[in-house]
């Protein structure tokens, strides 16, 4: 039952993707990349990451799309005359390589989902491994029943406080590059 | 033969993110509008987590919330990266269409070739 | 050619009905980020999204008179300040930056301070984000 689900949101995102990088309008290629990402945070929820859905959902399809949106309706949404592009060859055999590469290494990785996998493993050669550690300890150090917001703040909290900055001088970037000193 | 096949379809979020990654990549370098170029990154960027989180998955592997009798959880860890980076993505997508709207202001077009004809006749 | 924004009733409608439901669902999950799926990020994303559908129905200018950007300027400055505080704070009393265990008070207490400082630092910069790449650049150049 799932795997015909799963079938068919990868085929989804995967025919999302491939328009969005042929459609010759900006407009298409905006609202094909909202469904890419809506796509994407449904996939998400069926690998069991619901924390990364909601930031998916509300970031790809909502707020990244309304900012493309806003940047065509102040720049120009140019006349098209064909629906589709034209392929360039020379791109094409550029990215095959990259994608021979990938496809390369993946008999070389874990099944999806496989218990084998290492990123799962609670001890390896008798040691306790991070997620065995966080798994076993998380609600007993800190109350916290939701793992991924422990990790997040107590465990690795200096990374998020990065990660504030970042978005912090985004801001301060965005008004450098328009030469101004207030929001408005 | 077939055994290969097998293994490529065992691993198939594997083989979509190298599909993605790759599209992501063609529309990065091949489209002539901005825009596209920041859709392409967008894309690739995106892609690039679902990588991420297939590493994390376990077959019948719970969200990460833990409670009493929790069957086995997916591991955290991979999961609280790829917030991060969503919203790091946030950030460079809104600086790199800030940069988008000046240079139209500037040169008055959003084609890359004609943006480079009128660099190099000034 | 740009037509003039005209407003629809059904999306102002629509909107103002839907925005406080919202705006409270974005604060609920950043204040539940401790027991179910959620936290700082998630409710900070969707709250930012309530002014933006806003903006969608009213127009970017009114809604950046509204929403003075002072209030945003509060908002993002305050979680910064906030969250190096709570980050300093540690060590003065004592423990090592960002050790949440020296505070008096339970570990969940700070791990929920601490998200609500992050949901108020993405709330106040994607909305600042959409309002200045939504502004009005007529007459500068050309």
């Amino acid at each position: 039952m799932t795997i015909a689900l799963e079938a068919v949101l990868v085929a989804f995102v995967v025919v999302a993707a491939v328009s969005a990088a042929l459609l010759r309008d900006v407009l298409g290629a905006i609202v094909v990349f909202a469904s890419f990402s809506l796509g994407l945070s449904v996939i998400w929820v069926i690998l069991s990451a619901p924390d990364v859905a909601l930031t998916e959902a509300a970031v790809g399809a909502g707020v990244l799309s309304v900012l493309f949106l806003v940047t065509v309706s102040k720049t120009a949404r140019p006349d098209t005359d064909t629906l589709v592009s034209s392929v360039d060859y020379k791109a094409v055999a550029a990215v095959g390589l990259l994608f021979v590469v990938l496809l390369a290494t993946v008999p070389a990785l874990p099944e999806v989902g496989s218990t084998e996998a290492p990123a799962v493993q609670e001890t390896v050669d008798g040691e306790r491994t991070p997620y065995g550690y966080y798994i076993a300890e998380s609600y007993e150090e800190t109350g916290v029943e939701n793992a991924v917001s422990a990790i997040l703040v107590f465990y690795r909290g200096f990374d998020t406080f990065g990660e504030g900055v970042v978005v912090f001088s985004a801001l301060v970037g965005m008004l450098v590059v328009f030469r101004k000193e207030v929001l408005g | 033969m077939t055994e290969l096949v097998g293994v490529f379809l065992a691993r198939y979020y594997y083989v979509a993110f190298a599909v993605l990654v790759t599209v992501g990549l063609y529309m990065l370098i091949d489209s002539r509008n901005l825009v596209k170029k920041v859709i392409g990154l967008n894309i690739f960027q995106i892609s690039a987590f679902l990588f991420f989180i297939t590493a994390a998955y376990r077959e019948g592997g719970e969200p990460a919330v833990i409670h009493e009798g929790g069957g086995p959880y997916v591991s955290p860890l991979p999961h609280v990266l790829i917030l991060t980076a969503i919203v790091v993505g946030v950030s460079l997508t809104s600086l790199a269409l800030a940069l988008v709207v000046r240079i139209y202001e500037e040169y008055g077009t959003l084609d890359e070739e004609n943006v480079r004809e009128v660099i190099s006749g000034d | 050619m740009k037509t003039p924004y005209s407003e629809s009733p059904v999306i102002t409608t629509t909107v103002r009905v839907v925005a406080p439901f919202a705006l409270t669902y974005g604060i609920f999950v950043t204040l539940h980020g401790a027991d179910s799926p959620g936290g700082g990020f998630q409710g900070g994303v969707i709250a930012a999204s309530v002014f933006v559908m806003i903006a969608f129905a009213f127009g970017i200018g009114p809604t950046r008179d509204w929403v003075d950007e002072r209030v945003l300027l509060a908002l993002f400055v305050s979680g910064v300040v906030g969250f190096a505080g709570v980050t300093l704070a540690a060590v003065f009393l004592g423990g090592s930056a960002l050790e949440l265990g020296v505070f008096p008070v339970a570990i969940k207490w700070s791990i929920e301070a601490i998200e609500v400082a992050i949901g108020a630092i993405v709330t106040g910069v994607v909305t600042g984000l959409f309002f200045l790449l939504g502004q009005d650049r007529g007459g500068e150049k050309e």
